[in-house]
């Protein structure tokens, strides 16, 4: 413990930097994720496009086994080390959750309900705003939850091809054999992790419409 | 008035609807029936364009609906499916209020509107807050009706609308969806596989099989002259039977053969009364004529004597029922002589056996005199 605090002390710029730029790496790539992932989720569900849909369920179900080192190793090769690199492997790596869960969401809304909304005279675009995205919501949410929190682990290891960040700290400390700085990086992510993923469960909250968890 | 020229759709190589042609009258019940695959929602949801026809033509008030912008034509028809047409997170009211919102009308105007539908399904205005989850079965399929009839449109297209809710509660819509359509008077195409729920809503039945209308007629005719042998199985063999559904209770209303008392009349005059008259019991009815009960000359086997038996909450038949239902409540309670009240609860005669019978009788004759002329 004092070794930790010591070590804060000596290199609170260091800290701080590697923090802010973990911080960073988040936000931006998560962001990234979540407008990408909402469009694909969107457009594969479009109407007639149904089969699509199913299609991507099918791979970014089986795609969200991959593990995020190999991810991360991909881009490596095709892209080179820096921070752009860093942040398109996080986006991928955080997209997988995101249109997976957008997709089944929107698909799992009966086909019944969609047709009554058309039925009584709603255009594609009303019945997608008004009825599709709010129905779905819960699930998309949880998507956007679950890869939000595994982002900020990812990001951790995003510091092997100079992402910087707290995967940084860790290694850095691995390399020396320094207990304290593989904990200081640890931990700190792992605030910036509870903190994310409280954030985002009040906001789902927010967000679900009364009606869809509402009961007799 | 609908008017459904040569309709036919293909769904790539098998033909889903063959030669259409049908013409439904203004302000009527049409109902479509047949068994599944027969073409019949197909055909209902030609007309607002949810399927669009491979040939033929269908005119609403000699217009051509591919002239209309579909989303508009949509708006200006009613569409009411099973339950599950309701937006759950939306609330009774905001369901309610989609077309009149999506046709820009005033708030106002639609509160309104939406005070007025509740009242006309017989929802409670404190519904106008719940949301679907909150609802009945039945309770959702009203407010699907309040919300397909919103914007007020003269046609109202049903695809089997009461199929998901259970038979008691089925025949309890069924009743105030024909009292509302006494009031509403709206153009109705009525999508079921049900026989007995066509007899019972239909003024007019179209059969169809395999995408070809095989017959379309009222629903007394086809009960009579059934066109062929696909007809006579769907309708079954108990025709004569069905056929009272046509009949109204209140048409076979007697006056006469019961006795009435008031609340607060004198228990031995009651007994006295009823022992010197043909009937075994009295029905109890308030300053306002509505029944509250009925009273019975039973002996007692405690004592061995006559006794005067009150009963609250005696078996009714409502006027507007069939009389199908008035005889299964006779069936159920055992009683060849039944109270029959309007929707207040007010006594208006009573319905017995025997007439219902009659009819069954003069029905099978009718039936046998016109098989001898062919």
């Amino acid at each position: 413990m004092e070794k930790i605090l010591a070590y804060i002390a000596k290199n609170q710029y260091l800290v701080f930097t590697a923090t802010w730029q973990h911080w960073y790496l988040f936000a931006v790539s998560t962001l990234f994720a979540i407008l990408i992932g909402l469009f694909i989720g969107i457009f594969v569900t479009g109407e007639g496009r149904e089969k699509i849909g199913r299609l991507v369920l099918t791979i970014t179900g089986a795609a969200q086994a991959v593990p995020s080192i190999a991810v991360v190793a991909l881009v490596f090769i095709f892209v080179g080390i820096g921070f752009t690199p860093a942040i398109i492997a996080l986006i991928i790596y955080s997209l997988v959750p995101i249109v997976f869960n957008t997709t089944s969401g929107l698909l799992s809304i009966s086909a019944k309900l969609i047709e009554a909304a058309r039925g009584i005279g709603l255009t594609n675009s009303q019945i997608l705003w008004k009825i599709k995205l709010p129905i779905a919501i819960p699930v998309i949410m949880a998507g956007i939850r679950s890869a939000a929190t595994i982002n900020i682990g990812t990001a951790t290891v995003a510091a092997v091809i100079g992402g910087g960040g707290l995967g940084d700290l860790i290694f850095t400390g691995l390399r020396l054999q320094r207990t304290e700085i593989i904990l200081i990086g640890t931990f700190l992510a792992a605030i910036i992790a509870i903190l994310v993923d409280t954030l985002i469960a009040l906001l789902e909250k927010v967000v679900t419409p009364k009606g869809l968890h509402i009961s007799r | 008035m609908i008017e459904l020229k040569n309709i036919t759709k293909k769904f790539g190589k098998t033909t889903a609807v063959h030669n259409l042609n049908l013409e439904i009258e203004k302000g009527t019940i049409t109902m479509f029936i047949g068994p599944s695959g027969c073409g019949k929602t197909t055909t209902l949801k030609m007309i607002n364009r949810l399927i669009e026809p491979t040939s033929g033509d269908i005119l609403i008030n000699n217009q051509s609906v591919v002239d209309m912008e579909a989303v508009k034509l949509r708006r200006s028809i009613g569409y009411v499916i099973q339950e599950t047409g309701l937006f759950p997170h939306f609330t009774v009211y905001d369901n309610i209020a989609v077309v009149p919102r999506l046709l820009k009308w005033d708030e106002n105007k639609i509160k309104e509107r939406i005070e007025e539908l509740l009242d006309l399904v017989t929802l409670d205005t404190s519904y106008a807050q719940k949301y679907p989850l909150q609802l009945s079965g039945g309770e959702r399929q009203r407010v699907g009706l309040a919300r397909a009839l919103a914007a007020n449109p003269e046609v109202l297209l049903m695809d089997e609308p009461f199929g998901a809710i259970d038979p008691i509660n089925r025949l309890k819509l069924h009743d105030s969806f024909l009292e509302i359509q006494e009031e509403i008077k709206k153009t109705i195409i009525f999508v079921t596989h049900d026989i007995n729920e066509a007899i019972k809503l239909g003024e007019k039945i179209a059969i169809m099989d395999n995408g070809e209308l095989v017959q379309y007629d009222e629903v007394n005719e086809i009960l009579q002259n059934p066109e062929n042998e696909f007809v006579e199985n769907l309708l079954g063999r108990d025709r004569s039977l069905k056929a009272l559904a046509l009949e109204k209770t209140k048409n076979f209303v007697i006056q006469d053969g019961f006795l009435t008392a008031g609340l607060n009349e004198d228990q031995e005059t009651l007994r006295e009364k009823i022992r010197n008259s043909q009937s075994e019991h009295a029905f109890i009815l308030d300053e306002r004529g509505r029944l509250k009960g009925r009273k019975t000359l039973q002996m007692s086997k405690r004592t061995g004597k006559f006794e005067l038996v009150h009963d609250s909450d005696p078996v009714v038949v409502d006027r507007n029922n069939n009389l199908i239902e008035a005889l299964s409540k006779m069936l159920e309670s055992g009683e060849h002589q039944l109270p029959v009240v309007n929707s207040k609860g007010k006594f208006v005669g009573v319905v017995n056996l025997s007439s219902i019978f009659a009819e069954v009788t003069e029905a099978e004759t009718k039936k046998e005199v016109k098989g001898a002329q062919v």
